[in-house]
């Protein structure tokens, strides 16, 4: 039948039924965007240990008695490493969602887990500040890390667990009507 | 029933409708993944691209080189505005005919004219 829409072309009438089913058709593209989304989101393990890897790193060595060169140079690195681990996310990926169908639950889920994440380092921070500089800044660096791991795959998970039904209902309220 | 305003001819086909549904929900897409979700072979998706992009609704943009070579296909500003005009064509026709056409249940038929 599809075939026979491509050849006839233009020319093809359109009733109900057969607008129907194509605003039906339209679904099944999308959802598959949505399913590669949700998989780049809560199916890359690989990078969100990466990342708090780096980050552990970063954070320990924060625990050295740096100078201040060696501070910012710390931070410069750990920046450089964040960006080169995007590049290659990025680089990775088959497809980007359109911003029209990202929605307050992605920014909410990027706010919360830097939230969250700043707000463990800096608790750690103060919980260990009575024992030793090293051993203080491993411990933060670990809980920080392992905080970071813990919440980055569910608020993926959840940030973009709404796309399917959010979307799909827009294309198909029409037709439902 | 007259064909309503914005339903496009170009974007109608089956096969085009597909790609051009699965690229509105995205910024980009790689060919491959186009390709893959779409069950179509290379060829059979190249052409639909390049008619699409000839009418300005999508853009090609190629990547690297050698083994890492890849093809991303954006659709455009005039691509999106024909498929959602589209999409409201169609749900004009559904609303059209009436009652609600249930999936498993057929959609009331309607008399369109044959631009034949």
């Amino acid at each position: 039948m599809d075939t026979d829409r491509e050849a006839v072309g233009v020319s093809t009438p359109v009733d109900a039924e057969q607008a129907w089913r194509d605003l039906q058709r339209i679904r099944v593209p999308q959802e598959r965007v949505y399913d590669e989304v949700e998989r780049s989101a809560s199916g890359s393990p690989r990078t969100t240990r990466t990342t708090a890897a780096i980050m552990w790193v970063f954070l320990v060595s924060m625990g050295l008695d740096l100078p201040k060169w060696g501070v910012w140079l710390a931070l410069a690195v750990y920046l450089v490493a964040l960006g080169t681990l995007a590049r290659a996310h990025h680089r990775r990926s088959r497809v980007r969602l359109h911003h029209s169908r990202c929605d307050w639950r992605m920014l909410a889920g990027f706010v919360a887990g830097a939230v969250v994440t700043c707000a463990t380092i800096v608790l750690s921070g103060r919980l260990v500040e009575p024992l030793e500089p090293m051993t203080g800044a491993l411990i933060q660096a670990t809980v920080s890390a392992a905080v970071f791991v813990l919440f980055t795959g569910p608020v993926s998970r959840w940030s973009t667990g709404a796309l399917r039904g959010r979307n799909g209902r827009k294309t198909s309220e029409g037709a439902g009507r | 029933m007259s064909t309503p305003s914005g339903f496009d001819e170009l974007i109608h086909p089956a096969t085009r409708l597909s790609v051009v549904a699965l690229l509105a929900a995205t910024e980009w897409a790689d060919f491959a993944f186009v390709r893959d979700s779409l069950s179509l072979s290379d060829s059979a998706l190249s052409k639909q691209l390049h008619t699409l992009e000839e009418a300005g609704y999508l853009e090609l943009r190629k990547e690297g080189a050698g083994r890492k070579r890849r093809t991303k296909v954006r659709l455009t500003d005039r691509g999106r505005a024909a498929f959602d005009g589209h999409v409201a064509a169609l749900r004009a026709i559904v609303e059209g005919a009436g009652p609600p056409a249930a999936a498993g249940r057929s959609a009331p038929h309607h008399s369109t004219e044959a631009a034949r």
